[in-house]
């Protein structure tokens, strides 16, 4: 029997094309400032929080939902985690205490996301939305609207520290992208995933049980997007009150480029990665030849819009025919 | 005589990359003539009525429509031309009235303004004219799958066509509302309107066409009149390329322990039902479309809450709550409806298969996807599914194919009783006789099958034991010795009040 893996690859296989390309295009472009290990390595640092909340978002997109609250989960770990250290506070709780706390509520909103798409049968788009909203009036009553400052030292170090000259933010994000690619292909949960994102009715037909998987994936999520809210608090150095507002946009974003179907049962965490630094490069390439940030904004918003239509465009043609056959076609 | 031709192909080649799904074919239909269209799955005839239809274009050969060479096909120019193709999965739109799908952008109206009630009075005409009593009021999703089809005839002859193309259309229609599209094509074929009829139904076939074209492997095997070809079974061996002897073979099985036994089992839609399946004997679940023997599987399989009852495994009480407890207990449930219930179409074949079995390939609690893959290959082989390979797509085979993936994926669970829910619903007569094999297989393991069929030949040909279900009821279980058509079809009627009863009547 043939095996050939050839399709799996596919997509990410262009997607890493076009990635390579961009970044020889700027690297020449910029005469080389683009390239440079700084550059590169502030790029990676970038895309770190972006792409733990992308990897959570694919999660639920695969499951054919979206998951908008994911940026006020961000905001509100950061500043959870702000008001039990700050030295200023009334708490000042050791720090793993706080991360566990941040990290177990965000997870309980995922959790009840997950019983309002499953059991409420609210759609996840407005179950999501009204979580969105609350969490991020939570945020707000939490810190009566003020930043949060006086987080422990060694916690705000995290932001710069670096291992083998790789800053520990990406180290991060590349353990959590291992962890949940190895999730998604070696474990039944991360069959199940595909197998309810794919046909749900099937799925429990299967002897599935799809409450518990749900809960888990919400759960997973709005965990990855309390991680995403410490980096960036980290960053910041404190809990701000519009932390992480509109994240949930750029983590979509990165999914959809990364090959994932809004219609579920299709996407992998490479491709999410892959979508993560699309987006980032354009973003500090532009920054770097002095485009103007508002050319910017339309240009990133061209470029999800495209890369969804060339994604469609290529799996409607005929298989077995690649890119170069398809632009001969068109000549 | 050329130009009496309503339809005509000369040499239809086309080719996909790897496959010649058509090669060289070249038929003509008349005006008022019905013409069945046979083979087995991938045997092309979906790509000539995408030909046909200008769904997609051919590689080379000629088609005419009325004497007229057509250069260039597409849907919209195959519609002008009066060519309509009923499928089974119908677009229509389900939350309009029955009577707006009719009229679906040409709404009879005044200045912008819908008229209602012209528009229903037309619709309900339309349909007193073509036998079906169905309320145009009604919206789509209220209607039962039957009602969708044929109102998704009733649309499709709506446009006054010239030639109409039927594919699979009583998959889903009770014995009565075939009846009533017989009668309707019997009227298309009297107005002179051209007919295509695929079915994998032969008996269909020969009740209702003129003619049979059978295709093979994309080229034509001949179109023959149905006269010439007397019965099915000389049919079968062009449309196989073999003689299939004995289509619903059974080795005799030893019977041994009981696997399932079911006591006063109520649900929604039946009531009080008690019968047992012990291993090696195929116990058959017989009853007409909504006589909720399909709802009794599901109970069983945990799927749907039972109200009262007991269920027993191998002389034990057991509590189902859900599927995945039925499954630990041994009881495996093929889904009635493929499409919807059993595949995961986005996902390859190996995970098709293997979704329910990773338990079979664990290293330390984490897949060993080597061993997962090993097992599809195996069952793949076993059943010999037509692939390329094992991370092909699910959706890119065929329908017969795509049930076979799905059997292996229960067969390699190796579960103690099966139930097969319509198993081959839509599967050609070779492959048909391929999973009729396999039963005996299963059979020989010591399991127990339950079989649900509303297509007599194969229940009668392959159970032992037939439990005729009658509106939620049992109305009588049958041994083999005394399974008749008409008793059978007598008993399921037991139950149905008298209303349905002049409705269903055979």
């Amino acid at each position: 029997m043939a095996i050939r893996k050839k399709k799996k690859i596919f997509a990410e296989r262009n997607l890493l094309i076009i990635l390579i390309i961009i970044w020889m295009f700027l690297a020449f472009a910029t005469k080389g400032t683009f390239s440079s290990f700084s550059n590169i390595t502030n790029l990676l640092r970038q895309s770190a929080i972006n792409g733990v909340v992308a990897i959570g978002m694919t999660f639920i997109i695969i499951t054919g939902g979206i998951d908008l609250s994911v940026g006020s989960v961000v905001g509100l770990s950061g500043m959870i985690y702000a008001i039990l250290t700050s030295s200023r506070g009334d708490f000042q709780l050791p720090s793993f205490v706080a991360i566990a706390v941040a990290l177990a509520i965000s997870a309980v909103i995922g959790l009840v996301n997950g019983i309002a798409v499953h059991d409420g049968k609210v759609p996840a788009f407005i179950a999501t939305l009204g979580m969105m909203t609350l969490v991020r009036g939570l945020i707000m009553y939490l810190s009566s609207g003020r930043m949060v400052t006086g987080v422990p030292l060694g916690f705000r170090e995290f932001a710069v520290d670096t291992f083998l000259g790789i800053p520990a933010l990406v180290w991060t994000w590349l353990i959590i992208a291992i962890v949940t690619a190895f999730i998604l292909k070696y474990t039944k949960f991360g069959r199940n995933l595909y197998a309810i994102g794919s046909n749900v009715e099937a799925a429990r037909l299967s002897g599935i049980n799809i409450r518990i998987n749900m809960y888990g994936f919400y759960s997973l999520a709005a965990l990855l997007s309390g991680i995403g809210g410490l980096m960036l608090a980290t960053r910041m150095a404190a809990g701000v009150p519009t932390g992480g507002q509109g994240y949930e946009l750029d983590a979509i974003a990165s999914v959809v480029i990364g090959g994932a179907s809004l219609n579920g049962g299709v996407g992998t965490i490479l491709g999410t990665v892959l979508g993560a630094l699309i987006i980032q490069t354009i973003r500090n390439g532009g920054n770097l030849l002095g485009v103007d940030p508002f050319i910017m904004q339309i240009i990133i918003g061209a470029i999800i819009i495209l890369a969804v239509f060339f994604d469609q465009y290529i799996k409607t043609r005929e298989k077995g025919k690649g890119i170069k056959k398809l632009f001969k076609r068109e000549a | 005589m050329a130009t009496n031709d309503l339809l005509k192909l000369e040499g239809i080649c086309k080719t996909f990359p790897a496959v010649k799904a058509l090669d060289n074919v070249s038929i003509n239909i008349g005006p008022g003539e019905v013409r069945g269209l046979v083979g087995e799955n991938g045997a092309g005839k979906s790509t000539l009525i995408k030909i046909i239809t200008g769904a997609y274009t051919k590689d080379s050969g000629k088609m005419f429509f009325l004497g007229e060479e057509i250069k260039k096909n597409s849907p919209l120019v195959s519609k002008e031309l009066g060519v309509f193709a009923v499928y089974q999965d119908v677009m229509v739109a389900p939350d309009l009235s029955v009577a707006e799908n009719f009229f679906l952008g040409s709404q009879p109206s005044h200045a912008g303004i819908i008229k209602w009630g012209e528009m229903y009075k037309n619709a309900n005409k339309f349909l007193e004219n073509i036998g079906l009593e169905i309320d145009v009021k009604k919206s789509i999703k209220e209607l039962s799958t039957a009602e969708r089809e044929m109102i998704a005839i009733a649309k499709s002859l709506w446009y006054e066509p010239k030639l109409v193309i039927f594919d699979e259309p009583t998959a889903v229609l009770t014995r009565n509302e075939t009846r009533i599209l017989f009668n309707i094509i019997r009227n298309l074929k009297e107005k002179g309107i051209g007919i295509i009829y695929i079915s994998h139904n032969l008996e269909e076939v020969f009740e209702i066409c003129d003619t049979v074209t059978i295709l093979k492997d994309g080229s034509l095997v001949g179109t023959y009149k149905t006269e010439e070809l007397e019965n099915v079974d000389k049919l079968i061996p062009l449309m196989v390329g073999r003689e299939i002897n004995e289509m619903y073979f059974r080795k005799g099985s030893e019977i041994g322990d009981e696997i399932l036994r079911v006591e006063g089992l109520s649900g929604k839609k039946f009531d009080n039902i008690s019968f047992n399946v012990r291993s090696g004997e195929i116990v058959g679940l017989f009853g007409l479309m909504g006589s909720g023997r399909t709802e009794i599987a599901r109970t069983i399989f945990g799927v749907d809450k039972a109200e009262s009852g007991k269920i027993f495994v191998k002389g034990k009480e057991i509590k189902i709550t859900n599927p995945n407890t039925a499954l630990s207990y041994g009881i495996g449930y093929l889904p009635e409806d493929r499409r919807k219930q059993g595949i995961f179409p986005q996902q390859d074949i190996d995970f098709n298969v293997n979704i329910i079995n990773y338990d079979k390939a664990m290293n330390f609690g984490l897949i060993n996807h080597k061993k997962a893959q090993k097992n599809t290959i195996t069952f793949v082989n076993k059943l010999s599914i037509k692939i390329g390979s094992i991370f092909q797509l699910i959706s890119e085979l065929s329908g017969g194919n795509q049930q076979k993936v799905i059997i292996a994926r229960w067969l390699s669970k190796n579960s103690d009783l099966l139930i097969f829910d319509e198993p081959t619903v839509g599967i050609d007569v070779g492959t048909k006789a391929e999973i009729y094999r396999l039963f005996n297989e299963i059979l020989e393991e010591k399991k127990g099958i339950v079989l649900i069929s509303s297509y007599l030949p194969e229940i009668m040909g392959l159970c032992d034991r037939i439990i005729v279900i009658s509106n939620g009821k049992i109305a009588g279980e049958v041994k083999r010795k005394d399974f008749s058509e008409e008793y059978l079809l007598t008993l399921a009627m037991k139950y149905v009040i008298k209303n349905e009863k002049i409705k269903e009547a055979v």
